[in-house]
């Protein structure tokens, strides 16, 4: 009886054991975001602030009378903040996990694209819509540090 | 071994309603400025078709694009609530670790 016990004691220990090691073999976490990346995060930062002084110094300096709007002006400048675009969606891309925030850098592109063309077509662009396309990639931007930002919460609670 | 699987579920579940109360406010205070930056949107398309700035082309466009940027706004969301659910799932494995630890060691 006593040998019986022991045995199944030691069954008992032998299955807990294994259980933790199960756990240990698999890391013991789930993972489902990336760690927060604070190099991508500042990349994100310096093309928010890009794209806000394109608009701003396009809104202040320029005026859609005389052609002082005309696209070629500002085609360089459409250019290197594409690249900067391109850039943060590949820097999302390559992240396993990462469909979320990769999604945002998407739109964030294509509606860049999209009101680039507009501008090219029409060769000018109004106070107004310099006013809506900024706060159009302004709030963007925000909803891309908010998902950057938001991954912290996977291992550091709010303070 | 001495395993009250009880006491660890309950431990378990403390330790993911504690995780996600923690974490409630970050998403109630990114879903407001989500709002209320989409009602200024709103109000500025608005103004735009009302002073011509905008045609009636472009102004569904303009709509059109509400719906990416709702999708961007969600996406945001969901990264948080995946991190809570994290951050959650693995308290509670180190709670169940933790328990099954304890028990070896008394047992």
């Amino acid at each position: 009886m006593k040998n019986l016990i022991t045995k199944t004691r030691s069954s008992r220990q032998l299955l807990a054991l294994l259980l933790v090691a199960t756990l240990a073999m698999y890391g013991c976490r789930v993972t489902f975001v990336p760690e927060y990346d604070s190099a991508l995060a500042a990349d994100i930062e310096e093309t928010a602030r890009q794209v806000d002084r394109f608009y701003l110094m396009m809104l202040e300096t320029t005026s859609a009378e005389d052609n002082g709007r005309a696209f070629e002006v500002f085609a360089p400048e459409y250019v290197d903040i594409e690249v900067m675009l391109n850039s943060l969606l590949n820097q999302n891309k390559i992240k396993p996990l990462n469909q979320n925030s990769t999604r945002i850098a998407e739109i964030t592109l294509e509606l860049w694209q999209k009101y680039k063309e507009e501008h090219r077509t029409d060769n000018t662009l109004s106070d107004g819509l310099i006013k809506l396309n900024r706060k159009t990639f302004s709030d963007l931007f925000y909803a891309m540090q908010v998902a950057e930002k938001g991954k912290e919460l996977a291992t550091n609670p709010p303070k | 071994m001495k395993l009250d699987i009880n006491k660890v579920i309950n431990d378990m579940l403390a330790g993911i309603k504690g995780t996600v109360a923690d974490s409630w406010d970050e998403v109630k205070a990114a879903t407001e400025q989500f709002m209320q930056r989409r009602k200024e949107r709103l109000l500025l398309i608005a103004e735009l078709r009302i002073t011509g700035e905008l045609t009636e082309e472009k102004f569904k466009s303009r709509l059109n694009d509400e719906k990416l940027l709702l999708e961007a706004e969600l996406n945001a969301l969901a990264v948080i609530t995946k991190a809570i659910a994290q951050r959650a799932a693995n308290t509670a494995i180190d709670i169940l670790e933790q328990a099954v630890k304890t028990a070896i060691s008394i047992g």
